[in-house]
């Protein structure tokens, strides 16, 4: 596979690729079974990348480092109603 | 944090300048605008949330003490994800840590957990300049400028190293993909 075609398949797989270049690439990969090969693996690595889920962040975890923190000598104020109801909202 | 990134941009500015002036209520303001990511970018380069929360605690005491330094110039995320990875290099290097950890919480099937298992094992495996490129751009959704500031390379290098580094992690993953599908 040529440098160009691999770039090419590198933009298509991260979604960079403008969708005229990407029917031109797909045009050329239904007669290129390796291209094609690339192409399809390629954007499937990435998807499930993106896919993997985050890691979970709640309530506990947030208050555990604030405590980490206090704990290292950090002289950190909670909003009243965090101080309060020991709730907090996770920002959106 | 807002959804509306002037909004954000405001409120960082308000808080930076206010922990200048020695508000102690401004770092909790700071955490709350970026813990959540901190903490989730830490995670994936450590691998256990143990050490993810201390290193997330030290960033933000980094910040407090760095607090008349810092600079309300919009590059506070960028130096904020540079502390955490130079704290998450530093843990790596510490011996305990090169004892693999197996703790990962994983939910739905079986089957799935077990690829996604795959899946980090491949991402371990691979070099870290390949690893941080991965973690930052598709794992965390971070942009290519953002990732490049925070690994102190140029675009251009950081597009090289993730492109790379999806073909690295394709071969890595081998057979293993078409079970994730």
């Amino acid at each position: 596979m040529s440098d160009l075609y691999r770039k090419l398949v590198d933009l298509y797989a991260g979604n960079e690729l403008p969708e005229e270049l990407v029917a031109e690439l797909q045009s050329t990969a239904a007669k290129d079974e390796s291209l094609a090969t690339d192409m399809a693996t390629l954007k499937q690595t990435v998807d499930i990348l993106k896919s993997e889920p985050a890691p979970e962040f709640n309530e506990s975890d947030y208050l555990r480092i604030i405590f980490r923190m206090q704990t290292a000598g950090a002289d950190i104020e909670f909003a009243e109603e965090e101080r309060n109801s020991g709730q907090y909202q996770l920002p959106m | 944090m807002s959804s509306n990134p002037r909004d954000d941009s405001l409120a960082e500015k308000r808080w930076l300048n206010a922990l200048a002036k020695g508000d102690t209520t401004a770092l909790n303001e700071l955490y709350k605008m970026y813990g959540e990511k901190i903490f989730r970018y830490t995670y994936r380069m450590l691998g256990n949330r143990a050490d993810a929360e201390d290193a997330t605690a030290e960033t933000f005491l980094r910040v407090l003490r760095r607090a008349n330094d810092l600079r309300a110039d919009g590059a506070f995320k960028t130096w904020l994800f540079r502390i955490a990875r130079n704290l998450c290099i530093d843990k790596m290097r510490q011996p305990k840590l090169l004892e693999i950890s197996g703790e990962r919480s994983y939910t739905g099937t079986e089957e799935r957990a077990a690829l996604r298992v795959t899946v980090q094992n491949a991402l371990n495996e691979l070099p870290m300049d390949y690893r941080e490129p991965l973690i930052l751009c598709d794992l965390e959704d971070i942009s290519a400028k953002e990732a490049a500031d925070t690994l102190g390379i140029s675009v251009p290098a950081l597009k090289s190293r993730l492109y790379r580094g999806r073909r690295a992690l394709r071969e890595k993953l081998g057979g293993s993909m078409e079970k994730l599908k």
